[in-house]
């Protein structure tokens, strides 16, 4: 049957629910389509809590598999908190990531691989562009937002190391990064 | 779970950036995460952030950028065991200056009674004299005396033997001064030029 123009895709509690209800069978398309939409997330918060891409993979992977884990156990028990659940889990093997490596050595034994995305592919900016954009902020506007993001300086620290005020700061990134943003997504020509 | 394609509240571009670098406090952390957890844009757009961040890393790693800079970051450079070249230059002076193949940063190093001034912009003099690149608004910090700058290395490299002027002005509501002029006697590293 074609899909009508009033069709959805199901929203990820309607998958988290199949996966639930399929137990002890497996809803193969459903795992795959929840796994699909919701391991890139958890690789920006793996990438925001450990910092290292390679880190951030190995948390994406243990996260999908104890999150299909426990939606097949029924440990989901409402489907509209499943963000506050993987929330949960994210917690649980970033902590487990910092201790060891158990959890992820039983989970890979029980499950495989066969969950686990491929490698996510990582939008790049184009650097030529990036360059260019740079170079048309404000010189303030650059040395905050270079220093931002090179050395990873909150506004608090660049503050002190610039003279400014905190507040000042905030002012300047903010529009800084408003420019660059829009300029290298082309949604401005500045 | 909100995964609908367009959020009804998403995450302010200010949020994310603070989120990113630990600004937020634990709750405001939590509520984000929760957030772009359940959210196909929000986490499209912190994508977008943590791409630009690694984007401006590559960029000041293999090339560098123009930028003025400040004491702390030329230090923290060095500290890293990058190569930073530095020529510092009094009110008035010049320099003779090359980059080499080693070299990871080259930096200027503009002395300038600064103490008094509300603006600082830097012009680029071209070899009759004119106004190549103007600056404006450049920040400084004033009693350090110095205004310290860095220079794209594949520009360096790409210079022939030169001599590149450098003005800082003090721009005020009724017209500027200049605090000082300087200039760098570029050669290229003879080692590059053989290759």
């Amino acid at each position: 049957m074609s899909k009508t123009a009033t069709e959805h895709p199901p929203d990820d509690a309607a998958l988290a629910l199949r996966v639930a209800r399929a137990a002890p069978g497996i809803d193969h398309d459903a795992e795959s389509e929840l796994c699909r939409r919701l391991a890139p997330r958890v690789r920006l918060y793996g990438l925001r809590h450990l910092r290292i891409e390679a880190a951030a993979s190995d948390l994406m992977q243990q996260v999908m598999l104890m999150m299909i884990e426990r939606l097949r156990a029924g440990a989901l028990l409402n489907p509209d908190k499943l963000a506050s659940f993987v929330f949960g889990i994210c917690r649980i093997v970033v902590l487990d990531l910092r201790r060891g490596q158990t959890r992820r050595k039983r989970l890979l034994d029980t499950y495989g691989d066969a969950l686990v995305p491929e490698a996510l592919p990582v939008p790049n900016p184009d650097s030529d562009r990036l360059a260019l954009c740079l170079e048309r902020l404000p010189e303030r506007a650059r040395t905050v937002l270079l220093l931002t993001f090179y050395d990873e300086m909150t506004a608090g620290a660049l503050a002190g190391e610039l003279s400014l005020s905190e507040a000042n700061v905030r002012v300047i990134r903010h529009r800084g990064l408003e420019r660059l943003r829009k300029c290298v997504t082309g949604e401005t020509n500045e | 779970m909100n995964n609908a394609l367009s959020c009804r509240s998403p995450l302010e571009w200010d949020v994310l950036l603070a989120y990113w670098l630990g600004e937020l406090s634990p709750e405001d952390e939590t509520h984000t995460e929760e957030h772009y957890l359940g959210c196909a844009d929000c986490s499209r757009r912190l994508e977008l952030l943590i791409a630009l961040a690694r984007g401006v890393r590559e960029l000041i790693k293999i090339n560098g950028v123009n930028m003025v800079i400040t004491d702390h970051f030329a230090r923290r450079l060095a500290a890293r065991g990058l190569n930073v070249r530095e020529y510092r230059i009094p009110v008035n002076g010049s320099v003779n200056c090359t980059v080499s193949a080693n070299d990871d940063f080259v930096l200027g190093r503009l002395e300038a009674p600064l103490d008094q001034v509300q603006r600082l912009d830097m012009v680029y003099i071209d070899s009759d004299g004119r106004t190549e690149m103007r600056l404006e608004d450049i920040p400084f910090i004033p009693e350090s005396g110095a205004v310290v700058f860095s220079t794209r290395i594949d520009a360096l490299r790409a210079l022939p033997a030169c001599a590149l002027r450098v003005r800082l002005l003090d721009v005020t509501g009724t017209g500027e001064r200049t605090l000082g002029e300087y200039t760098f006697n570029h050669t290229p590293d003879p080692l590059q030029r053989s290759e």
